[in-house]
């Protein structure tokens, strides 16, 4: 039986009989705002969210989204295609529904400068587009230099895969070519970083390959860092499946790498590791775009209002996904999107001259530790005077002593996650 | 007819056929505004607007009722879960209520 209360029914009611009098319901469906013209840059998991739920929210308001790429492929799975579970085409995501069934305005161009005080954007191509408000969710740089030696070129030989695509394929083939007894050396950035389960979920994956195909190969992770998320889970994970064959190595215990050598394949951090396949993130930081368009602070991120993702740099213009400093929140694809829907009710709200209500945010990572094991890591976010900070009680990590019949559902929505995160933003 | 007041009909349908009053005083009323900041953030794991393409359950064929009386008791333990518990505890009663009216609420 339901505890349903007569008060609070009330007082949603009421609240809800009031919005509705005053036009300002961010999801009435038919309401139209005065017009606007909304520009989202980048259709990743911040930028295809904010854009659909912004047409969503309001079909009165234009909304451009300006991707470079063709189709989308999600960092999300990428590690479960490095270990035969899925394909690149499991994980390619194209623009069509957004713009057919949403009415998102999709351009296939790159963004080469954002001219905030004119409110317009120039494209590579040549054209120049003007906004009334700007969403810029263009993910991660890749700090090249920060380890000695690695840059773009040293990428082809020493694969990132810290961006799917080309690189994911390229880690996947030298896995394949690996001899088996051959030594996988990984790189784990420090933080913050996009995805902060994902070095140990792709380890996790590359040893369910090399168990099945090459078992007397090695994983070495050389890390930045001293600690890691869901550390306890993936250790006794590793140990249950792959015993002795992962090896991490913490920042403080000679982990952190300073330099490599691509033609000797040597990953250089308190010893010297040699290397059959090297998988080197490097540090990030926002964007390119949102760097060159002054949005980011001094560290490479970029600061924002916890409720809306306005800049606190030039207003008018909202960053999100793992570009902002969003407090407590991880950067992760179910993060950004999260921040892009609440960011579209935002500008929705803005647009019409209303009053922005209270936000809710919410994470989760789930990470497949092998076939049949998954584990997660959750929270819902609020704002307080501190920022955007997880409700206390709330969220956490699977438990650590839980029977395999738990591991097993969570692997199970695990991918159910997928199919639903996707459909939802680009389905 | 819109959704919100969709929403609210349905809401008052459900609220009609109970008595028992148990939302804790401190809460805060939820705006509908606010109730759709919080149940979008469900869709990235039970699917657009609550209907979900994989294995975990759709929302969409839930009334307020029935989501209210499952959150409560994933939020107590009364209802074992992988993840839901986790997530409920993010919730005030009147929360929980106010969400569940706006999924309920959504085109069928
Ligand atoms: C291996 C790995 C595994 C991961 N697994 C998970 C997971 O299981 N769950 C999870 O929640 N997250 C996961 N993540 C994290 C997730 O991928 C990111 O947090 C998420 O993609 C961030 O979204 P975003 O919108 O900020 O950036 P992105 O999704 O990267 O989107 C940015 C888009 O902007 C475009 N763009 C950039 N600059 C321009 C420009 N100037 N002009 C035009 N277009 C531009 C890019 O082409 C890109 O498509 C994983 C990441 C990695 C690397
Ligand atoms: C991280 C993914 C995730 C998020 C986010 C999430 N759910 Fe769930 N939900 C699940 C899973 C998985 C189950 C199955 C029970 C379990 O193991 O936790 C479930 C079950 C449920 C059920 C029971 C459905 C049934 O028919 O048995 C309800 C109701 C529910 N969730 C409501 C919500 C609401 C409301 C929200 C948003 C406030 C939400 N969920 C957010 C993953 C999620």
């Amino acid at each position: 039986m339901s505890n349903f209360s007569r008060r609070s029914f009330i007082k949603i009611a009421g609240a809800a009989g009031a919005a509705t009098a005053l036009g300002s319901l961010a999801y009435a469906p038919r309401a139209r705002a005065a017009g606007g013209h909304v520009v989202v840059i980048g259709g990743g998991f911040g930028g295809a969210s904010c854009a659909k739920y912004l047409r969503r929210a309001d079909s009165g308001i234009k909304v451009t989204l300006i991707e470079k790429q063709k189709e989308f492929i999600t960092c999300p799975f990428s590690n479960l295609v490095l270990g035969g579970l899925k394909q690149m085409d499991d994980i390619t995501h194209k623009f069509d529904t957004l713009q057919k069934k949403y009415g998102v305005d999709v351009v296939h161009d790159t963004v080469t400068e954002i001219d905030p005080a004119g409110k317009s954007v120039k494209l590579k191509s040549g054209k120049s587009i003007k906004y009334d408000r700007l969403v810029v969710s263009p993910g991660i740089s890749l700090k090249w230099g920060s380890i000695e030696g690695y840059d773009e070129k040293a990428a082809e030989i020493m694969p990132h895969a810290w961006k799917a695509g080309a690189q994911t394929v390229l880690l996947r083939k030298q896995l394949e070519a690996m001899k088996d007894g051959g030594v996988v050396v990984m790189a784990s950035p420090p933080n913050p970083f996009r995805c902060p389960p994902g070095p140990y979920e792709r380890a996790s994956m590359i040893a369910h390959y090399l168990k099945k195909h090459k078992p007397k190969s090695k994983i070495l992770i050389l890390d930045a860092k001293d600690k890691f998320s869901k550390q306890g889970l993936f250790q006794a994970g590793w140990q249950q499946h792959y015993p002795g064959m992962i090896e991490w190595v913490a920042g403080a215990k000679g982990g952190v790498v300073k330099a490599v050598d691509t033609k000797k394949m040597i990953v250089d951090a308190l010893d010297k590791h040699k290397a059959d396949v090297a998988n080197v993130i490097p540090a990030q930081a926002a964007g390119k775009i949102a760097i060159k368009a002054g949005l980011a602070d001094d560290k490479g991120w970029c600061p924002v209002d916890p409720k809306t993702f306005e800049s606190q740099k030039h207003p008018g213009i909202h960053v999100i996904g793992d570009a902002s400093i969003a407090g407590a929140m991880p950067k992760s694809g179910f993060a950004a999107s999260s921040q892009g829907k609440i960011c579209a009710a935002a500008i929705v709200a803005m647009m019409r001259g209303k009053t922005i209500a209270d936000v809710s945010y919410v994470n989760t990572c789930y990470s497949i530790v092998a076939p049949k094991h998954g584990i997660s890591v959750a929270a819902v976010y609020r704002v307080t005077d501190k920022g955007i900070v997880a409700v206390q009680g709330a969220g956490g990590v699977s438990p650590a002593d839980a029977p395999a019949a738990f591991r097993e559902e969570e692997y199970k929505y695990t991918y159910g996650w997928y199919d639903s995160i996707t459909a939802d933003i680009w389905g | 007819m819109s959704i919100s007041s969709r929403a609210v009909l349905l809401s008052l349908g459900a609220a009609g056929l109970l008595v028992v009053a148990s939302a804790q005083a401190a809460d805060a009323p939820v705006s509908a505004a606010q109730a759709a900041n919080m149940a979008v953030n469900c869709f990235s794991c039970h699917g657009p607007e609550g209907r979900s393409p994989g294995s975990i359950p759709s929302l969409q064929q839930l009334t307020a009722v029935n989501i209210v009386a499952l959150m409560k008791d994933f939020r107590s333990g009364k209802r074992p879960s992988t993840v839901m518990g986790r997530h409920a505890k993010g919730y005030t009663d009147a929360e929980v209520e106010a969400l569940a009216g706006y999924i309920a609420g959504l085109k069928k």
